[in-house]
């Protein structure tokens, strides 16, 4: 392949004190492509999101982006080369509408300067018309237009769940970090997130990581995934090899459950 | 009861109150405003009584173009001195944060205590005057009020003021969605001293003395109660209670001593009655409704 990955992790370590959370860990993601991470819990892949994300500083090894070294920017820098994410234990601005929450992310697209807000000039008032659409179109697509003016700590598990998704997305990023975009959801709602997820990457040339429990959504949804134990990765391929694999089978079954089309892993 | 100095008195509570709002409206608990509000007075001061080119009569007249160029000044001071101590203090977290800026008053106070220029404890006196009568100040005051005001409206429909409530809400997440919190946090910091810059400036001339009591300590807790009675949701809340708390104790002045405990009892109470101050989320809808209802805006 000529084209570098989008995204390449290369022995990736974070040590808490004593603790190992991730350990050397490497892997590429292609452009395009559904990328699943699965682990048991404590695997260290909230941790590997983190790192990638810029919240965390690595202890060792080295993130690439196309190719080019980005370990340890800042998170809204690499959230400007085009890398957003949600949060495990959503972290939505509470306070603000939903609609706000769009804007905030929405506001360098387009940018406009501080003076000419300030004096409501012409430019701003284009630039600021464009993320209002754009932020009608976010929730229109994520189907939160009818509680848009709605504080965003007051609306229910499913749909501060779709917002994270909206806000992240709202930012451009052309890699989308989901950090189990689908914890909390009945079978139902997991399966429309699922075509969601599908949909969003067709619609905005998306490059998606998804942590997620449910191993038969993941290997329905992804085009390769890794699969992390005790912060090391014990396996990486396409859903078939992985559910073949040996390692896995092994981890899983240390943990009490096997990853298989027809049932899922422990939560 | 409320004659033209009350007046102008509260309008200067008023303005100090936005300048506490404004850091906090990015999430930061900051009480540097008295030691911003200090600089800007002790420049007007000294500018207007040892600088014969601003033109200071014998009669201790002065020209308002003078006394405007002061006001700049001392907002511009203020606001150079909180950028290069905001890159430090901003690293603070919440307590922090508000014990750093409390350091900050203090050295404030007692750097203008002890500068040989500056008058000592007696301070500075004479200050001209550019108006024949306190109503002359009430314009000034309210225009910067306006201007104060007027910022932080805009504010709230820019990429700037919605970074900053983003930050109020959470910043790792505001981080995450690619906003420089420092830099953000560091422009309401700035624009809170300028504020509270002018102010000080417009306070040197009105109260024709200044030294270096008028940013301590317990001025910080004073503009915070304005900030907490008041509210601070919106940029109206401590106007509100920036101009109530400085009448209330001149008003209460004819009951005697017991004015202090009563004046004591409101800011006790006030925040116990109205949990987030007399301007409110709820209320803040309620009038949002109302405007609604009167525009009939056709949802997009
Ligand atoms: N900030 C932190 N400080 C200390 N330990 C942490 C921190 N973040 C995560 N850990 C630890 O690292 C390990 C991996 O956690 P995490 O990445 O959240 O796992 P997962 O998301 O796979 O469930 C856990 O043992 C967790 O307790
Ligand atoms: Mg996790």
């Amino acid at each position: 392949m000529t084209m570098p990955p989008l995204l390449e992790v290369q022995d990736l370590t974070c040590r808490f004190g004593g603790l190992v959370a991730l350990d050397r860990v490497s892997f590429a993601v292609q452009p395009g492509e559904i990328f699943g991470l699965i682990g048991p819990n404590g695997a260290g892949k909230t941790t590997l999101f983190n790192l990638i994300s810029g919240v965390t500083t690595p202890t060792a090894g080295s993130v690439l982006w196309r190719g080019a070294p980005i370990t340890g920017l800042a998170p809204h820098r690499l959230n400007r080369l085009g890398l957003a994410r949600t949060f495990q234990n959503l972290r939505l601005f509470d306070g603000l509408s939903v609609r706000e929450n769009l804007l905030v992310a929405l506001q360098r697209r387009p940018r406009s300067g501080a003076l000419a807000g300030l004096l409501a000039s012409p430019s701003h008032q284009q630039a600021e018309r464009q993320r209002q659409e754009t932020a009608w179109q976010l929730l229109e697509e994520l189907g939160l237009s009818r509680l848009a003016e709605r504080e965003a700590g007051t609306l229910a598990y499913g749909d501060r769940r779709r917002l994270e998704m909206a806000r992240a997305l709202a930012t451009g990023p052309q890699l989308l970090l989901l950090d189990e975009p689908a914890a909390g959801l009945n079978p139902s709602e997991k399966d429309d997130l699922c075509q969601l997820i599908a949909a969003l990457r067709q619609r905005h040339q998306l490059t998606v990581m998804i942590i997620e429990h449910h191993v038969p959504l993941l290997m329905r949804l992804c085009d390769r995934m890794a699969v992390l134990d005790f912060g090391v990765r014990i396996a990486l391929g396409s859903p078939e090899q992985v559910r073949r694999d040996p390692k896995v089978i092994e981890a899983y079954l240390g943990s009490g459950s096997v990853p298989s089309a027809s049932g899922g892993a422990a939560p | 009861m409320i004659d033209n100095g009350l007046l102008v008195q509260m309008l200067i509570g008023a303005l100090l109150g936005v300048s506490v709002y404004l850091p906090l409206a990015a999430g930061q608990l900051s009480l540097a405003t008295p030691a911003f509000y200090a600089v800007g007075g002790t420049l007007a001061a000294l500018l207007s009584t040892t600088w014969p080119a601003l033109g200071a009569g014998a009669d201790g007249s002065f020209p308002l173009a003078s006394f405007l160029l002061e006001l700049l000044l001392g907002g511009l001071l203020a606001g150079v001195l909180a950028l290069l101590v905001g890159r430090l203090v901003l690293r603070l977290q919440g307590i922090y944060l508000a014990i750093a800026t409390i350091a900050l008053v203090e050295i404030v106070r007692v750097a203008i205590l002890n500068l040989p220029f500056t008058g000592g404890a007696i301070g500075i006196f004479g200050i001209p005057q550019p108006f024949p009568t306190a109503a002359g100040y009430l314009l000034p005051a309210l225009g910067l009020l306006a201007l104060a005001g007027w910022v932080c409206q805009r504010l709230e429909v820019m990429p700037l003021g919605r970074a900053m409530a983003a930050i109020r809400n959470d910043e790792l997440a505001a981080r995450c969605m690619g906003i420089d919190t420092t830099r953000v946090k560091l422009t309401a910091f700035v624009l809170s001293a300028v504020l509270a810059g002018s102010t000080g400036a417009l306070a040197a001339h009105f109260l024709n003395t200044w030294n270096a009591r008028q940013g301590s300590f317990d001025t910080a807790v004073t503009m915070l109660a304005f900030v907490i009675l008041g509210g601070s949701r919106s940029w109206l809340g401590p106007v509100l209670g920036g101009l109530l708390l400085t009448a209330l104790p001149e008003l209460l002045r004819p009951v005697g001593d017991v004015r202090l405990v009563l004046f004591g009892l409101v800011i006790l109470l006030g925040p116990s009655v109205f949990p987030q101050g007399l301007i409110n989320p709820g209320l803040l809808e309620r009038l949002g409704r109302l405007g609604e209802r009167a525009e009939r805006e056709p949802q997009p």
